[in-house]
């Protein structure tokens, strides 16, 4: 959005009012993009091991140049960034830098290589991109003017690309016949839980010109949710079945060893 | 196979946890001791989070001592009543144990403190047991029978402590100081460590305390048993961090593997195996000390903030 207030202000009103689905005058068709997931709601169970998810989504108006990009969100949560220091010869956390609201789960697929869709200040304009994503969400919520905040940055973006968490596909999504698209995201084994939303832009000189977000939600299901909430709603009982278990289990290997 | 975790939040594979959890029970089977402090640092390397880790070793450990617990019972191998007396003092170093895990978790350096710890107790121990071991084996070589206890007992620091008792099992009049220290410590360590505790304490019931052997083990295992199932209970409520799944497939591989562990452990003489055990404490010792020498690969860590991260 910043990026399309720039240049031509006639083009970037045309661009804003699309955005919000309103017809456009200047083309006989006006471009607009609607999107789906092939799940709603992603359940993890005791054998998840990551899934890959399907977006597809039509387009209208879709000529040559257009691109289309393709962003999905999980969750924000709180991190806390240390810097290791050696002391005394042993390397030790310090330094700390809080952090509100870092999406737990950054994916971009696109058409084309994002630096060939749109110029770096317009993607980070609309928050587009991991490093746009990473620095227009996640603010060190602790005062730290003193301190550079970006390798800490960084080092979020590396940690969630570890545990892929963080990916970018480049040429991720794939445009069929008719302004058909489809685009493949996979959620690893460490998906966190939460709600989602996958965002979908039509780009067009390097302008986003539509818009369309579809929302996912990711759960724990079956045995996972029954542990999980028992573990989080009754912690008394649930530590104690934990130790019943624990001393049966203790018990039965003592009857079946003294058999023998 | 993979399964995913409820409490850890990960996938694991379930063979790899199988195997982890036989693996460690055989060694535990075969030397005799819980394995806790082997199977924590494992559970680390394969990216279980280290608070989750550490609070469902513990509920682990009720498992292994409980079946050994039962056995000394029966026997009427074990000393009640300096097992209540460690008890007690384990109990409030449980508590206070969970405390501070809970302390230095919210200030983003228990991973260097549960290093520390382990850096520290397992190069002790181990040392001491190395050199033990070494020296027995030398004595046993050299041909003189080893001298069974030093007659009469030496007077020690520990005999002029107050508040002394009888304890007919162990054939003992001390202060109940010495032992509630001893329990407190240990207690602590199940907390922080996700141990037992048992290669801490059954030097010092030897060393400090002067109890016969006979009774050692067995003593040992019920205090752990119950220092073990509090801690495990303290973890569940205040922190929210004993995986029950997880914990129940290390159960299963450890019961089995201590089985097998047990005869394995017959064929060899009881100082190797002691040998043996100081060499094994004193290579997680290395690799854990070495981890926090060399440079990290990412100078920065990422840690979950807040009510609920690990």
């Amino acid at each position: 959005m910043l990026g399309a207030l720039a240049p031509t202000a006639a083009l970037a009103a045309a661009a804003s009012l699309n955005l919000q689905g309103q017809p456009q005058i200047i083309t006989n068709e006006a471009p607009s993009i609607v999107a789906a997931l092939t799940h709603e709601t992603v359940e993890i169970r005791e054998d998840f091991a990551g899934l890959e998810l399907v977006l597809y989504g039509a387009t209208r108006g879709l000529t040559l140049q257009d691109e289309i990009v393709v962003v999905l969100r999980g969750p924000g949560e709180d991190l806390r960034v240390m810097r290791k220091e050696r002391n005394f010869g042993i390397w030790v956390n310090s330094a700390p830098l809080e952090f509100g609201d870092v999406p737990s789960y950054y994916a971009i697929a696109t058409s084309l290589p994002l630096d060939d869709i749109a110029t770096p200040q317009s993607l980070a304009g609309s928050g587009i991109g991991l490093p746009a994503a990473l620095a227009i969400m996640a603010e060190p919520t602790v005062a730290s003017t003193e301190r550079d905040v970006s390798p800490y940055l960084s080092a979020i973006a590396r940690a969630g690309r570890r545990d892929g968490l963080y990916e970018e596909a480049q040429r991720g999504v794939e445009v069929l016949d008719g302004g058909l698209f489809r685009a493949t995201i996979s959620l690893p084994p460490l998906t966190p839980v939460g709600n989602y939303v996958a965002d979908v832009y039509l780009f067009r000189d390097g302008r986003a010109i539509a818009s369309r977000s579809a929302s996912l939600r990711v759960e724990k299901a079956g045995l996972e949710r029954f542990v999980y909430e028992f573990a989080h709603s009754a912690p008394m009982l649930y530590g104690l079945i934990c130790v019943l278990l624990a001393t049966l289990a203790g018990y039965i290997a003592n009857a079946a060893f003294n058999r023998r | 196979m993979q399964i995913y975790l409820p409490i850890a939040e990960i996938s694991v594979n379930i063979f790899l946890l199988l195997g982890l959890g036989t693996g460690v029970g055989f060694l535990s089977g075969m030397f005799g001791v819980g394995g806790g402090f082997l199977l924590t640092p494992l559970l680390f390397f394969i990216g279980i989070p280290p608070a989750v880790a550490v609070s469902t070793q513990a509920n682990q450990i009720v498992a292994s001592s409980a079946s050994g617990a039962l056995a000394h019972w029966k026997r009427k191998t074990l000393d009640l009543k300096m097992g209540l007396l460690l008890l007690a003092g384990g109990s409030v170093g449980s508590i206070l144990g969970v405390q501070l895990f809970s302390w230095l978790r919210s200030l983003g350096q228990i991973d260097l403190f549960i290093s520390l710890s382990y850096v520290g107790f397992l190069g002790i121990i181990g040392g001491l047991m190395f050199l033990e071991s070494v020296r027995s084996i030398l004595r046993q070589r050299a041909g003189k029978a080893t001298a069974r206890g030093h007659g009469r007992r030496r007077r020690t620091w520990i005999d002029r402590l107050p508040f002394k008792m009888r304890f007919p099992q162990s054939g003992l009049y001390i202060s109940v100081i010495p032992p509630v220290l001893i329990g407190l410590l240990v207690g602590a360590l199940a907390a922080i460590m996700g141990v037992g505790g048992g290669f801490v304490m059954v030097p010092a019931m030897i060393y400090i305390l002067r109890m016969p052997t006979n009774v050692v083990v067995g003593t040992s295992l019920f205090q752990i048993l119950f220092v073990t199932a509090l801690t495990t209970f303290l973890q569940a409520v205040q922190n929210q961090t004993v995986d029950i799944v997880l914990a129940m497939l290390l159960i299963v591989g450890g019961v089995v593997g201590a089985q097998f562990g047990a005869r394995a452990g017959r064929h060899i003489k009881a100082e190797e195996l002691r040998a043996l055990l100081a060499f094994m404490v004193l290579a997680v010792c290395l690799k854990l000390g070495w981890d926090l020498v060399v440079p990290p690969a990412d100078l920065f860590v990422v840690l979950p903030h807040g009510s609920e991260g690990q």
